[in-house]
């Protein structure tokens, strides 16, 4: 099984990294987690890939994990509401860039600066000590099924996306619904400046639309599009799937980022979260799962990820968003 | 116990004080609590359709979400697909229930038995699960049906992603609803009817058309009124057919235009709420004129009965036939598709080429991994007590609006059907905010998940109760109080024993939603108590359909064998009456 010998191949960093990394942590922090008991964080990593983040925590500080993984739409939303209701349950975010923006301005976190934020480069870090550096990033580009594409035929520029034979053979989230892929399109602008205009048009012709981009992975294993555009990283989490991408030139992505909730129950617990998560260590195993992680010389195990020149998104707020929606959306939902 | 028609009615309520107090404390009391479960939380929800800030927070009243919502023409677009879309399944799946429940419990159809037990299958199918296997049955380009059959043929594809394919998915996953409310009239009715007209001469046609079909008309209505609704409501199909298809339906756009919004908007999907509101009372309004009269229906009297069987000749195996197709696409279909689906590493076209990479790894996930084991003990312990603590409820709500016609019946029955009108997604939110303002351990435990369900589903009960209330005759509750028993004891030692089969059959529906129910618990469960519905849905979000059919095939198992006994025991209960 796939998902087995992932595990099986993080298992030697793992233990690996439960024996390296003990004592980092200040000793009052570690009691104060053992008293607490457990952590509990809200994110959109995919389940599988934070539990290798999981198994490093417990096993090095013997503190459970509640993680409950949902769509940064969500996430979003559950951690916005309990905060305002004054009940927050939850001592961890993590999820991309736009939505723990949103969640900082809101005052949902406190300020935590994790001795593994060192690592990285000043520009990443957070002005206001609030949120975590990009530890990782999530790179968009287009799958394709290749059992239905050799790869010579496949698209190699944006432009090719547009050819008449991948006329309904496309796939994309709706980027009515799904943010990340509402911000992709806009930031295409900086990649593909004035035909961007005529590109965006012309794409909303050519394909069909789902939820977000885990069912584009669905889509395109069962065969019923092609095409899809999603994250590169499904390549390696789907390793035995008839799946591979194309080396799109710059492929964008979106930051990723973590913090610590204000009125967090286990601020102890969830400091030491951070920690392992951000650590040198915890990025290494992250990456063997397929991530992009922020660490020089460190590439996920997908064929060529060390070639691909990656352009970060920017974010929109609530405003530019609504306006690329209603921009987008006649070009996308035609009924 | 044939006492009934010799009591005076004058005789019927007793005058005692004491008595009618104790009745007046439990209906003002059942009345309270349903009015605090239902109408707490959707008075949230129209606070938040008129706030302008986010719900939990205080705001200023204005009719600026409804303004955006009401000029949009598109609003009235999607209305009429919902319509469509509704009436499209209530009758679709009133058919298919209303074929099925009649060749099973009145006909000598050959292999009754084993229909019945498969009819009901389908409702311990997840809706997410029927949708996603019937667009690998349907979809245009790798369906199964189009590539093994219409291809070769040369006939053009039949295409689920389209409001058909909607109508035709939904009513498939509403039929059990159907065929349970119908069958429970059509084995509660008197035969005597049937053979008066018979012994008047008439014929099985003849005795079907005018003596069974009317007496089956008000569990007809109920079942269509009920689908129409849940169609109207229902999130599944339509977010695996819909979306795609890019057909806009009420559900589809709460959740993308507020819902999804960036950040979420849940003002306005209050505002799209208060229209589904406003059809769910117009269903209330329609489904109290069929029970308005429903004393012309009370067939249960205080004499033996036991519905007769009518002898198709070999007819029968055309029946048998018939029923056959309709199990066939209601649970043969979709429940090969997801153990095909649980038994390869990826979706791919079944060929012999398959054979070789069949595996058991996604069953074997199931028993290695603790949150499948958690969720398990989570789903299993609310739809235990959730269904028995709702139907209690319900029994005792539909006594007071059905039985006892005063002031607080219209207002009962109002109440109860409140839930069915929100999406569930609304309705959480309406739920979470109405319980994280409440000094009490619920916010963030399995309690408000059990609030949930029972608040949300008690119509589903109610219409299991109401069906047979109206059918079991006064004189036999009169009896007892004439007797000298109070209500409590009359309630407990008559009316539940009498009503059990639609208890049961009421009881098992509840499991059978709460044992993987979605769309509320999505919203309000903790990760520390994550139930099956989230855990299914986040096995297809982390693209798992494997591991997520593997799942549903063991939950499904589990609530086929959960039916199968309670329908056992309203077989013994049958029997012994």
């Amino acid at each position: 099984m796939k998902r087995l010998g992932l595990t099986a191949q993080v298992c030697l960093v793992v233990l690996a990294l439960a024996v390296a990394a003990l004592g980092q942590a200040p000793p009052e922090v570690v009691a104060g987690a053992r008293r607490e008991g457990r952590v509990v964080v809200y994110g959109s990593l995919e389940a599988d890939a934070f539990d290798v983040i999981r198994k490093v925590y417990e096993q090095r500080y013997g503190v459970s994990v509640e993680y409950w993984r949902a769509a940064s739409t969500r996430v979003l939303d559950r951690a916005l509401a309990e905060h305002r209701s004054g009940r927050g349950l939850f001592d961890v975010v993590l999820t991309n860039s736009g939505p723990m923006k949103i969640l900082k301005a809101q005052g949902v976190f406190q300020r935590y600066s994790s001795p593994s934020y060192e690592e990285f480069p000043p520009a990443t870090r957070d002005r206001d000590g609030i949120l975590s550096p990009s530890y990782r990033v999530v790179v968009v580009s287009v799958l394709y099924n290749t059992r239905l594409v050799r790869p010579e035929e496949a698209p190699k520029t944006y432009a090719d996306l547009l050819d008449p034979k991948w006329r309904g053979k496309v796939v994309m989230p709706d980027p009515t619904l799904h943010t990340t892929t509402a911000t992709w399109l806009v930031n295409l602008r900086r990649v593909l400046g004035g035909q961007w205009r005529s590109f965006v048009e012309r794409l909303g012709q050519q394909v069909g639309l789902v939820e977000s981009f885990l069912p584009v992975v669905q889509k395109l294993v069962a065969g019923e599009y092609a095409l899809g555009v999603t994250y590169v990283k499904y390549v390696r989490q789907f390793s035995e799937a008839p799946l591979d991408y194309v080396r799109l030139n710059p492929v964008l992505a979106d930051a990723h980022l973590v913090a610590l909730a204000k009125n967090a129950p286990h601020p102890n617990a969830g400091k030491l979260l951070i920690d392992t998560l951000t650590s040198r260590a915890g990025l290494i195993a992250l990456a063997q799962t397929g991530e992009f992680v922020l660490v020089p010389g460190i590439y996920p195990p997908i064929k060529d990820a060390e070639k691909l020149r990656i352009l970060l998104m920017e974010d929109l707020d609530e405003q530019e968003f609504r306006k690329a929606r209603d921009e987008l959306g006649p070009l996308f939902r035609r009924r | 116990m044939n006492l009934g028609g010799a009591v005076p009615r004058t005789l019927a309520l007793p005058r005692t004080w004491g008595r009618v107090e104790t009745t007046t404390w439990i209906g003002g009391g059942v009345g309270l609590l349903l009015a605090f479960l239902t109408l707490y939380p959707t008075a949230m929800l129209f606070y938040g359709s008129l706030s302008d800030a986010p719900v939990g927070t205080l705001g200023r009243l204005t009719l600026a979400h409804y303004r955006a919502a009401y000029t949009d023409p598109a609003t009235y677009r999607l209305m009429w697909n919902s319509f469509v879309f509704g009436a499209g399944t209530a009758a679709l799946s009133v058919l298919f229930g209303l074929v099925l429940a009649w060749i099973t419990v009145r006909t000598n159809a050959p292999g009754r038995t084993l229909f019945e037990l498969v009819a009901l299958a389908p409702n311990v199918l997840p809706p997410l699960l029927v949708a996603t296997s019937w667009t690998l049955v349907l979809s245009p380009r790798i369906g199964l049906l189009n590539v093994a059959l219409l291809r070769p043929l040369g006939l053009p594809p039949l295409n689920v992603y389209s409001l058909g394919g909607m109508i035709f998915v939904e009513a498939l996953v509403t039929t059990p609803l159907a065929f349970l409310i119908i069958a429970a009239a059509l084995r509660a009715m008197d035969p005597s009817l049937e053979e008066a007209a018979r012994l008047a001469g008439s014929s099985a046609v003849d005795v079907a058309r005018r003596v069974t079909v009317p007496l089956v008309v008000p569990a007809v209505l109920a079942a269509a009124t009920l689908n129409f609704v849940r169609a109207i409501e229902s999130f599944d199909v339509p977010a695996v057919i819909a979306l795609p298809a890019g057909i806009e339906v009420f559900s589809t756009k709460v959740f993308r235009e507020a819902l999804a919004a960036f950040p979420p908007n849940h003002n306005l999907a209050a505002t799209y709420s208060v229209s589904q509101l406003a059809i769910a009372v117009a269903f209330v309004i329609l489904y109290r004129r069929v029970t308005g009269i429903s004393e012309r229906y009370a067939t249960i009297t205080g004499r033996g009965y036991r519905p007769h069987l009518i002898d198709l000749g070999p007819w029968r195996y055309v029946a048998s036939a018939v029923a056959l197709l309709v199990l066939g696409m209601l649970v043969l279909v979709p429940f090969l598709v997801l153990l095909y689906v649980s038994l390869i590493p990826f979706y791919e076209i079944p060929s012999w080429d398959v054979l070789p990479r069949l595996t058991l790894r996604h069953y074997a996930f199931l028993l290695e991994s603790d949150r499948v084991a958690r969720a398990l003990r989570v789903s299993l312990a609310l739809a235990l007590g959730g269904a028995t603590v709702a139907m209690l409820l319900a029994s005792l709500v539909a006594y007071f609006a059905v039985r006892r016609r005063t002031a607080l019946s219209g207002l009962l029955e109002a109440l109860s059907f409140v839930p069915w009108a929100f999406p569930g997604t609304a309705l959480a939110i309406g739920l979470l905010w109405a319980y994280v303002q409440i000094p009490l351990p619920i916010y963030g435990t399995v309690w408000i998940l059990l609030i949930g369900y029972v608040t949300r589903f008690l119509p589903y009960g109610l219409r299991s109760m109401t069906a047979t209330m109206v059918q079991v005759h006064r004189e036999l509750e009169e009896s007892s109080r004439v007797c000298g028993a109070g209500f409590v004891r009359t309630f407990q030692r008559v009316l539940l024993p009498l009503l059990r089969p639609g208890f049961l059959a009421g009881w098992a529906i509840l499991f059978t939603i709460y044992v993987r129910e979605f769309s509320t618990s999505v919203f309000l469960y903790t990760p520390r108590a994550e139930p099956i519905g989230p855990l299914l849905y986040h096995l297809w979000q982390d693209a798992q359909p494997g591991r997520m059919a593997a799942l549903g095939v063991v939950v499904s198992a589990l609530c086929v064998v959960v039916v199968g006994l309670t329908r056992r025991w309203v077989g013994q209960g049958a029997g012994r009456s």
